[in-house]
């Protein structure tokens, strides 16, 4: 019986546009279309401010050290053109109004203090708000300032290499697979919380509030099937539905790296192709059934109570923002799965997803997070049942 | 047969409900201990104005809802001990029942068939004869929601009907249809007396139950103010017509 339901309302949602439309159509394309409207975009930003002529102001004399070797610093650094000020005052009105974009006083005793093997002070004036322009002066910077630097050691007579006690090389030990793992593995989980859920709302409204909303459930309420049989026919198309917006989401975001090639970093594309195996994606899935069957264990009761279709999406979707906003915690470096992380629902799954990805799973852990979410997701289905047994929620 | 003995229902008040009833009471009285009894073969009609507890009885019949105390014996069967063998035995349609739009007729009619556990032999046959009987071949396969009021009714009645109950119970079943459409469920309803059916049907119209009923009870406030043959009621009449003796026995229940 429970399957006879499920066929059924399994055929009402995929003829159903708008339930369609969110576990289909929107998760597969949103991917495809964010990341190709982002990767283009960052692009052509860095493209532009690798090439962009800039402006760069000056207070000070022409012939001083900092004027000649700056002009000197060659244009595949980054073109740049020099124009003098006689006062800082109108060079910062030009670095505010953007018609110049560093600004830079030097001293008149600025050769002087090299002359004299003094450390020569400099300031540089910027915008932050004009992205990248610091670093553009650093990359200037460090040409002229090593420049300096062998001149000294060259006057004095100095061997670079004894002024440098120490020589310390810093090697990372993570793997690139845990790195991309840790760093960005937070998304995965992510994506697939807020799919699942969406994917599960429209369905879990519309199999019971719509349901009673049409007038159609007093006719399903006197045919001999026991209400747990109902309540679980429908629910098994709430959590598919949850599970194949999650997975179409997936599917987006794979046809934008494998069809799109919007990773273009060889080393970072075969990391991916690793991470996705079976075993992977088995371990995933074992995470996010229970996961759905708790989402739609929530909405469920919600979509039962609501006499209207409005009154179940008023209620369900601010608890969108509950349900995804712990899914968050996966993009902050250092949070890691643990006893105490691994007994708070959504986020011992985004965590325990990311240590799947990074391969540095302990599966003591990952078994207390699946305990505790298969425990609430059997909590949210007594609750639905509590719920939908109760005759004055049912019928209207 | 349907039995019904001192069938009581209360339903709790929710604070929102006391609220828009403007009571501090905490249950609402539906059905106050009515007793009644519906034979095979006839007709009975539950007559009552809006609010008097037609549809929650009717609710209790068909196991919807549960008694808060009495007893209902469908065909034999407790009601309340084993709902999901008297629902076997019941066919229940409401004036306000809702079909499912994306589904064809015979979509919907192969999924009642099969909630009903109704065999391919026997769905095969009772669908050829019911479709020819409310002429339904011809839209079988056009989606319920593109069909006309009148079309949709004809599905209902099919829906009702296919698992070929020994009991039909009709809450308000002409409510909202025009005369056209409302002549196929009083067709319907001569047809399970014919076949021996045992038929109850609720209704706030004196002239369609003096059209179709044998037996029938006037219920007002949750209280069976009359219960007997369709005959008993004329012969006793006080009041010129039969509408005008409904509404004289509702207002004696009122000043008594």
């Amino acid at each position: 019986m429970i399957f006879t339901i499920f066929k059924k309302e399994l055929k009402d949602t995929l003829r159903d546009r708008r339930t369609l439309m969110m576990m289909l159509v929107i998760p597969v394309l949103i991917f495809p279309i964010i990341m190709n409207v982002f990767v283009s975009i960052s692009a052509s930003f860095q493209k532009e401010a690798a090439t962009k002529k800039i402006k760069i102001g000056m207070v000070g004399e022409k012939n001083n050290f900092l004027f000649q070797e700056l002009k000197a610093v060659p244009a595949t650094v980054g073109p740049k053109e020099i124009i003098v000020y006689k006062d800082t005052v109108s060079m910062l009105a030009d670095l505010k109004n953007d018609s110049i974009q560093l600004g830079t006083f030097v001293p008149a005793d600025f050769n002087q203090y090299l002359d004299s093997m003094k450390p020569a002070p400099i300031v540089f004036y910027h915008n932050a708000t004009d992205m990248g322009m610091q670093e553009r002066a650093e990359v200037y910077m460090k040409i002229i300032e090593d420049k300096a630097k062998q001149a000294r050691f060259k006057k004095l007579k100095i061997d670079e290499a004894k002024v440098q006690p120490i020589v310390t090389e810093y090697r990372n030990i993570a793997s690139d697979k845990e790195m991309i793992g840790k760093l960005a593995g937070g998304m995965l989980p992510y994506i697939f919380i807020a799919f699942g859920f969406i994917g599960c709302m429209y369905p879990a409204i519309d199999l019971f509030t719509g349901e009673k909303e049409r007038g159609t459930i007093e006719t399903l309420l006197t045919t001999p099937v026991a209400r747990w049989q109902i309540l679980f026919g429908k629910m098994g198309v709430v959590v598919l539905s949850g599970l194949t917006a999650a997975t179409a989401a997936l599917f987006g975001l794979f046809m934008s790296i494998e069809v799109l090639d919007v990773v273009d970093n060889k080393e970072i594309l075969e990391i991916i192709h690793s991470i996705l195996s079976v075993k992977f994606i088995l371990m995933l899935y074992s995470l996010l059934i229970p996961l759905t069957i708790f989402f739609a264990g929530v909405m469920i009761p919600i979509a039962v109570y609501a006499k209207s279709f409005k009154e179940a999406q008023s209620i369900i979707t601010p608890l969108n923002i509950v349900m995804v906003l712990p899914a968050m915690v996966g993009f902050f470096p250092g949070i890691e799965l643990n006893t105490v992380t691994a007994c708070i629902p959504v986020v011992n799954i985004v965590l325990a997803t990311k240590e799947l990805i990074a391969g540095t799973l302990d599966f003591g852990l990952v078994a207390l997070s699946f305990t505790v979410m298969l425990t609430l997701a059997i909590v949210a289905v007594i609750v639905s049942y509590k719920r939908f047994d109760k005759e004055t929620n049912v019928v209207m | 047969m349907i039995e019904v003995t001192n069938l009581k229902k209360e339903f709790i008040l929710s604070r929102q409900q006391q609220k828009e009833l403007n009571t501090k009471e905490k249950t609402a009285l539906a059905v106050d201990s009515i007793s009644f009894r519906c034979e095979p073969g006839r007709v009975f009609s539950l007559l009552g104005p809006n609010g008097a507890g037609k549809t929650t009885t009717l609710r209790m019949l068909s196991t919807i809802f549960k008694p808060t105390s009495g007893s209902i014996k469908i065909a034999g069967i407790d009601a309340i001990a084993q709902p999901q063998e008297a629902r076997k035995k019941i066919g229940f349609l409401t004036g306000s029942t809702g079909l499912y739009a994306r589904l064809t007729p015979n979509e919907l009619i192969q999924y009642f068939a099969d909630l009903y556990g109704v065999s391919k032999s026997d769905l095969a046959e009772r669908k050829e004869r019911l479709y020819t009987l409310l002429d339904m071949h011809e839209f079988q396969n056009k989606r319920i929601g593109k069909l006309s009021t009148g079309m949709k009714q004809k599905v209902s009645i099919c829906r009702t009907m296919i698992h070929d109950p020994e009991v039909v119970v009709f809450d308000e079943p002409t409510s909202g249809l025009d005369v056209i459409t409302a002549e196929n469920i009083i067709t319907l309803i001569r047809d399970c007396k014919t076949q021996g059916k045992t038929v109850i049907f609720s209704s706030h119209i004196m002239s369609e139950v003096d059209l179709l009923c044998d037996d029938m009870a006037i219920i007002h406030k949750g209280k069976i103010l009359f219960e007997g043959t369709m005959q008993d009621f004329r012969s006793n009449m006080q009041a010129d017509n039969l509408t005008a003796e409904f509404i004289r026995i509702v207002h004696a229940s009122q000043n008594a």
